[in-house]
């Protein structure tokens, strides 16, 4: 048995990028991802963090940062939320051309103006297409496993891809709850990287590219994508083998076999999705759930496999504005053969609403789309 | 089982620290728990709120709470701002930092039990002061631990005595001197619950207008109360430029509202005839 702490989702993200070994942090603090951060700092200072902390002028060169830890050959790590995020973004794209598996914790918040500091998801899906995997978490434990999952899958030779795992501002970021402080030397050795920037061997990093070497490498980022699928099931069991819990990568299922009506969503409200699912139960209505953990990869067949004849309702905490809820319109796609009347949209939780397991059990039985207020 | 309580404080008192205290003694003593701040504009003295939740089984919740078995309030300031009563299940308990008797409070449910302890006097006693300003986190844990909660002292207070190195011994006698002096009564209440009504929002451009006191009255935010001796003053305005709430006024001389004045102090920092001094504030009980 290891030790169980009650941490905050900002603190653990912190002692699981310690326990991974990380070598090299580059930071720039914004709310609420700040306290990552801060513990690191002290965790480096006082010696038990055997990582470089490197403070940097802005999340841009943050990201520039562990970009060339990464290249040197160091397991890179950081972590930002909402706005520090969007400034990252051409440095995101950078990371996974360059096929740096850096590692970022995501505090999830919305992005202004108007100033709002609070949970949505829409910074990270924002970023859906920069090729990085992402990974939603719905309580401390999970964050804390994942990181070191991503790691583990992030630098295996046949991935090669940077992960974002997100957990929803305040709600996680700021909630304590009791996380199992597992070592993960069993799990994860030193990174070994393919190539590495070395000044005896010297070579060019992101020169020209013409068309079909460019369109082979995004090809070949794809591929990566499709095997990092593939790859999740084994590392989950070793995992499990080696800790004893079972932390899923792709999705959590509650109940769907014999559900009728079956929620679908990510992130925090997963949890409570979780609870709604039960109280619908003892009033006789046959739900379930999928939480989603993986949105990048996204898992198109085991979705179509577990949902096909349901009736699925999709919460999405964000809104891609033009089009609807990112979540909902991934799975439209993935279950284009089948009745589209059967998939609702919801919206929820956007800035910050509170979301509670009376939301999801009213938005079962109403037609509006948005929720925008707190269901107590 | 589930056990909900709602920490009512003002930043800076340590209502965070004692929501993830107590998350701490539940999860020692075998319980799942968790602990949850609610964060907006935060700063010392504006009112913040925490829950935590302690139960047998594990804890999938990740809302707010918003029908607690136990609200502790650890301001008697509070309770003029925010309706700390909102929400408490009938027969639930109010721990209450006030020098009032439980028979003198008045609320919406048919029976609550109230547990009256003077935890400021109890934090100055011993000496549990930060920046002049007493923390009664600790002793109002002791006085929480009186209401229907099954939770130990001893573990509590070797929690304390660990984590909080050369204050330890001081804050687990404030603990257990409250736990000791809180008087605790079941109390009848009026039965008539008033809810607020829902407000109609409407938003289509993130803009703002200068207006006064959008966040109400600030002035219960104060912990200090700067005070212009005009003997001095020479009328150089540098108070009135810094102010970074607007709260000095200019009339025939610089003038302090004192409805909105947070006491920050920033005024008498930049004060070059140092004519701007402060006192401790303190307003009456409810």
């Amino acid at each position: 048995m290891y030790e169980v702490e009650i941490l905050t989702g900002n603190e653990t993200a912190a002692y699981a990028a310690m326990n991974s070994n990380v070598r090299v942090v580059a930071a720039y603090p914004i709310t609420p991802a700040t306290p990552v951060v801060e513990t690191i700092s002290k965790l480096v200072e006082s010696g038990k963090m055997l990582a470089k902390f490197i403070r940097v002028e802005s999340e841009h060169s943050a990201m520039a940062a562990c970009i060339g830890a990464s290249a040197a050959g160091s397991r890179a790590f950081t972590a930002t939320s909402s706005h520090g995020l969007a400034y990252m973004h051409e440095m995101l794209h950078w990371a996974t051309n360059a096929r740096t598996p850096i590692v970022m914790a995501v505090a999830n918040r919305a992005i202004g103006p108007g100033w709002n500091i609070w949970a949505d998801l829409g910074d990270s899906l924002s970023q859906r297409d920069t090729g990085w995997m992402q990974f939603y978490c719905s309580n401390n434990q999970e964050i804390y496993d994942t990181i070191a999952m991503a790691y583990k899958l992030a630098e295996n030779r046949k991935v090669l891809l940077p992960a974002m795992v997100c957990y929803d501002g305040f709600v996680l970021s700021h909630t304590a709850m009791p996380v199992e402080l597992t070592e993960f030397g069993d799990f994860l050795h030193e990174y070994e990287p393919v190539w590495k920037l070395d000044a005896e061997k010297p070579f060019t990093h992101g020169n020209i590219l013409p068309p079909e070497e460019f369109a082979e490498l995004r090809h070949n980022v794809q591929k990566s994508h499709d095997r990092a699928l593939k790859l999740m099931h084994k590392v989950e069991e070793e995992f499990y083998e080696l800790y004893g819990r079972r932390t899923p990568l792709i999705l959590e299922e509650y109940k769907v076999e014999d559900a009728e009506k079956v929620i679908v969503t990510m992130g925090a409200i997963g949890s409570e999705a979780k609870v709604a699912v039960d109280s619908l139960r003892e009033k006789r209505v046959k739900a379930g759930l999928v939480r989603l953990r993986c949105f990048r990869p996204f898992p198109e067949k085991q979705l179509k496999e577990l949902l096909e004849d349901k009736k699925i309702y999709v919460f999405d905490r964000a809104i891609s504005p033009g089009s609807g809820g990112p979540l909902y319109q991934e799975l439209k796609a993935a279950l284009a053969s089948t009745p589209i009347k059967r998939i609702t949209p919801r919206i929820v939780g956007i800035g910050g609403i509170d979301v509670t397991k009376r939301t999801f059990e009213r938005a079962l039985f109403e037609r509006k789309i948005w929720i925008k207020e707190v269901i107590s | 089982m589930l056990i909900s309580i709602r920490f009512h404080g003002r930043g800076g008192q340590g209502a965070v620290t004692a929501s993830k205290l107590l998350a701490q003694t539940a999860s020692e003593m075998g319980y799942y728990s968790q602990s949850m701040p609610f964060f907006g504009a935060e700063r010392r003295g504006a009112p913040v709120i925490s829950f935590t939740r302690i139960s047998d089984e594990p804890i999938y919740e990740m809302s707010q709470v918003y029908h607690p078995n136990i609200v502790v309030v650890l301001d008697p300031v509070i309770m003029k701002v925010v309706d700390v009563f909102r929400g408490v299940k009938e027969g639930g308990w109010i721990v209450a930092n006030t020098t009032k008797k439980p028979d003198e409070f008045v609320f919406g449910q048919e029976y609550l039990n109230i547990v009256a302890v003077d935890a400021t006097g109890i934090a100055i006693k011993n000496d549990l002061l930060v920046a002049g300003m007493p923390v009664v986190n600790t002793p109002m844990l002791g006085a929480l631990l009186r209401a229907d909660i099954p939770l130990n002292i001893e573990v509590l207070e070797g929690i304390v005595a660990r984590k909080f190195g050369k204050e330890g011994k001081k804050n687990v006698k404030a603990i257990s001197e409250a736990y000791e002096f809180a008087e605790v009564k079941l109390i009848h209440g009026s039965g008539k619950r008033r809810y607020p009504k829902k407000q109609k929002i409407k938003v289509e451009f993130p803009i703002s207008t200068p207006a006064e006191g959008v966040a109400g009255k600030t002035k219960l935010w104060r912990d200090f109360r700067p005070e212009i001796n005009y003997d001095k003053c020479n009328d150089c305005l540098n108070c009135w430029l810094h102010c970074p709430e607007s709260a000095i006024r200019l009339n025939d001389r610089v003038e302090i509202d004192y409805d909105y004045c947070k006491g920050c102090l920033v005024c008498a920092a930049v004060c070059p005839k140092k004519a701007i001094t402060s006192e401790r504030e303190v307003f009456a009980d409810v």
